[in-house]
């Protein structure tokens, strides 16, 4: 067997066992690895009824066919669970080496079912499996679990996941760590591991991945990784990390996220540029499993009071959500409160995003100290986001409400609708549609995991298809929708998109190298993919593999009955024209009822629903899903009566 | 007097990706397998120091020196390291005395690898995407890492740092 390794390990931690299973030919054929993988287990273990937090949710960490290769950034790591902050379908991934360590162990997943009757790590040592005790690490920063287990198990090259005290806590937004710093931020399934008495996976792979024409890989993989080399979009990424990204994002398009994302513009922005921050705190380079690129960095603080801290990253969305979200604007107190996020083990986008809904609360006044304990929640106050970081991380007074994270803690106390940045159940990240892009607006809409699907469809077709002349021509059918404000052509760039990126992420393979830069195409991908795995695969069968995984995931939300009325965008971007500013977002709105009919027709949504249409599904070999979504269409429609199609909920 | 080249590490640079023990592996063993790479990242995660470990082609390589059958040479025409699988034992006497960890048994033959500077045009340096691999002469790559240290302290006592 070429490119996989065929095997899984299914953990029932009730009874502390283990199955390795094989994966046969079809289902590797039609899932093809990790976020496929993860999306069928969950959707075929994890019914509607399930609290996420409960021993009947299962966790599944996934690789793919070309991890651990040559192939440039082939290490990251899906991980997937019913998510405890939405509710409904998570999943998110990471880099570091985790990935590719585990595919050398010679496995594709784990899935954790159960729940272990005491905390627990796992070791997994090429074929020997051990479920050993934690509770000499249980309540340790991510980083400090990570050096005790390697050191108790005497191999430092071994690559651990860990969760932190957020995830013990049961924080709904908490997440998972490989290699100290790498997250898998969004969705909270740190929480989920947390719940399963779960501290850590530890790995040693000492196998390989065999190749099926290494002649051919070699030189496919070298092709590619030289195009990266000399791309601009990744060498900024390569030179500054992801913050190189705030430049633009302020000065020229105007979707810096000040304050909640209520302005997209702030004149000393520049204070936490990639351009400045490698100045001041870069410590070292840090790439993910061979990477191209090595956009990754680990940062230091050398001056002033929080002098000596350090962590991995932060990049732009871990740096902005804890900074310029809640209205701080300097790089020490940023890069601190990225050293707590990234300590406590918690996603900083939800966090930051809890506490700059807080504040706009406090401002409008719908937030009191009465409700807060007496903390004063102005913008900006770096003490007080200090403590509230602290504060949710254990569960203390008004931390506690925000660590059920921005959406229920306004349902709890019946506040600050007008202040939520929420779709889903999930906030969104510091991307604000009204200068970013129409098209990112609408994958935020329609995204499979909650408002923070940026990473869905991550439409680089629009935020640098203009570099590439032709791209957009070719894949859209206009050059028209180069221009991020603008809805020409937006929804087919979705949809295209999220049928790409969904076997792109089956793959394992980073966004930065396949989409940012448009350096690999599919054209590259599909010969390297064949390469590896020998087999016949064509760009059409991809795509229709993204389509099924996408359309699977769409299926889960529709079982949770959630469908076309919660397609929407917070009313800030829909609503509140973007405030004066010198940058293109200047005044703009998303006009997102333009691009929602037509991207239905391309989806084939049932239009009353808004839920996967039976055809299409029956098309993509999901012929029991169909069937299955039935009672939930009647269900929907029931729940619906009344109400204008198309229009938001709220 | 023609130099010897050799492969110089500059750490400062190193990201610790590790696709030199991917580009390695697969360019010589036609396989992704870091226990099959000459050259090995050491890494530490949680500051983010890599250090990339390989063969330093010692000018007295005991690797050479402990073999008992002969079957580890340096190849006299390229200067280049060389194991002679026919005559391979699987001892492990060069593992063992090794000073750098540079030397391996594969796992698919039970027989010795070594660095073979890829016939003279080396993948671990020609696809390191940050260039802390160098493969020049002895004497280029201590100049270049001498004026590296002079840019870097002028620039400090200037205050451009």
């Amino acid at each position: 067997m070429y490119g996989w390794r065929g095997k899984r390990i299914r953990f029932n931690l009730t009874k502390g066992t283990w199955d390795v299973e094989e994966t046969p030919y079809e289902y590797r054929r039609k899932w093809l690895g990790g976020r496929g993988y993860n999306s069928e287990v969950l959707y075929n273990s994890v019914g509607p009824d399930v609290d996420p937090l409960s021993p009947e949710n299962v966790v599944c960490l996934g690789v793919g066919p070309m991890s651990g290769t040559f192939g440039p950034s082939t290490g990251r790591v899906t991980v997937t669970a019913k998510s405890p902050l939405t509710g409904g379908f998570g999943d998110s991934n990471m880099g570091g080496h985790w990935g590719a360590e585990l595919k050398f162990a010679g496995y594709e997943q784990i899935i954790l079912e159960g729940k272990a009757p005491k905390p627990s790590y796992i070791w997994i040592d090429d074929d020997k499996i051990e479920i050993r005790d934690a509770s000499h690490i249980w309540g340790k920063y991510p980083r400090d679990a990570d050096a005790i287990i390697k050191e108790e198990l005497g191999d430092k090259d071994i690559h651990i996941v860990t969760i932190g005290p957020a995830g013990e806590n049961l924080v709904r937004f908490a997440c998972t760590f490989n290699d100290c710093y790498r997250a898998a931020g969004r969705t909270g399934h740190g929480a989920v591991i947390g719940s399963k008495n779960i501290k850590a996976i530890a790995v040693r792979g000492t196998g390989g991945v065999k190749i099926a024409n290494p002649e051919e890989y070699f030189k496919i993989c070298s092709e590619w990784r030289e195009t990266m080399r000399t791309d601009p979009m990744a060498q900024g990424l390569l030179n500054y990390g992801s913050l190189i990204l705030i430049m633009p994002c302020n000065y020229e398009m105007g979707w810096f996220p000040w304050k909640n994302l209520k302005y997209g513009y702030h004149p000393d922005a520049r204070n936490i540029s990639g351009e400045v921050w490698s100045k001041k705190h870069l410590r070292h380079k840090e790439g993910c499993f061979s990477c191209a690129i090595c956009c990754g960095i680990v940062s230091e603080i050398r001056e002033g009071k929080y002098k000596g801290e350090y962590t991995g990253g932060p990049e732009y969305e871990a740096a902005v959500p804890t900074g310029p979200r809640v209205g701080i604007i300097d790089s020490e107190t940023t890069l601190h409160n990225a050293v707590l996020t990234n300590n406590f083990g918690m996603d900083a986008i939800e966090a930051g995003a809890a506490i700059s809904w807080a504040m706009e609360c406090w401002e409008k006044g719908y937030l009191t100290a009465k409700d807060t304990g007496g903390l004063e929640l102005t913008w900006g106050n770096a003490e007080v986001v200090d403590k509230l970081l602290r504060m949710m991380t254990y569960r203390e007074g008004f931390g506690d409400i925000l660590a059920e994270g921005p959406w229920r803690a306004s349902q709890k106390l019946g506040i600050g609708e007008d202040c939520l940045v929420v779709t889903r159940g999930m906030s969104l990240p510091g991307d604000d549609p009204r200068g970013l892009g129409f098209g990112y607006g609408l994958s935020f809409a329609v995204g499979t995991r909650g408002g923070c699907d940026h990473l869905r469809s991550l439409c680089c077709l629009e935020l640098s298809g203009y570099l590439y002349p032709g791209l957009n021509k070719k894949i859209v059918g206009t050059e028209e929708c180069s221009k991020p404000l603008v809805t020409a052509g937006k929804p087919k760039m979705v949809y295209w998109e999220e049928n790409q990126k969904a076997f792109v992420d089956s793959l394992q393979v980073c966004c930065f190298n396949t989409h940012w830069s448009y350096g690999c195409r599919n054209e590259h991908l599909v010969p390297m993919l064949n390469a590896v795995t020998g087999l016949d695969f064509t760009e059409d069968e991809l795509m229709t593999i993204g389509e099924r995984i996408y359309n699977l995931e769409r299926a889960y939300w529709a079982k949770m009955l959630s469908g076309k009325y919660e397609d929407t965008v917070p009313r800030r971007f829909t609503h509140e024209p973007m405030p004066e500013n010198p940058a293109a977002s200047s005044g703009k709105v998303l006009p997102l009822d333009e691009m929602l009919p037509e991207y239905y027709k391309l989806r084939e949504y049932d239009p009353e629903t808004g839920f996967p249409g039976e055809k299409k599904l029956k098309e993509l070999g999901l012929e029991d899903v169909a069937e299955e979504l039935k009672p939930y269409r009647k269900k929907y429609i029931e729940l619906h009566k009344g109400k204008k199609g198309g229009k938001k909920k709220k | 007097m023609e130099q010897t080249k050799f492969i110089m590490i500059n750490p400062e640079k190193c990201s610790g990706c590790r696709t030199c023990e991917m580009a390695c592996s697969l360019y010589n063993e036609k396989e992704c397998s870091p226990s099959l790479s000459r050259i090995r990242v050491v890494r530490n995660e949680a500051i983010g120091d890599s250090f990339p470990v390989g063969c330093a082609l010692c000018s007295k390589p005991v690797c050479v020196e402990v073999c008992p059958t002969g079957a580890n040479s340096i190849d006299p025409e390229l200067g280049t390291g060389l194991i002679n699988e026919e005559i391979c034992v699987g001892c492990k006497a060069c593992v063992r005395a090794c000073p750098f960890g540079a030397a391996g048994i594969s796992y698919r033959t039970g027989k010795a690898y070594k660095c073979n500077l890829c016939g003279g045009d080396p993948m671990c340096v020609k696809h390191c995407p940050t260039k802390c691999l160098e493969y020049a002469p002895l004497e280029l790559t201590v100049r270049h890492r001498r004026r590296a240290l002079a840019d870097d302290v002028i620039a400090k006592l200037k205050g451009e740092g």
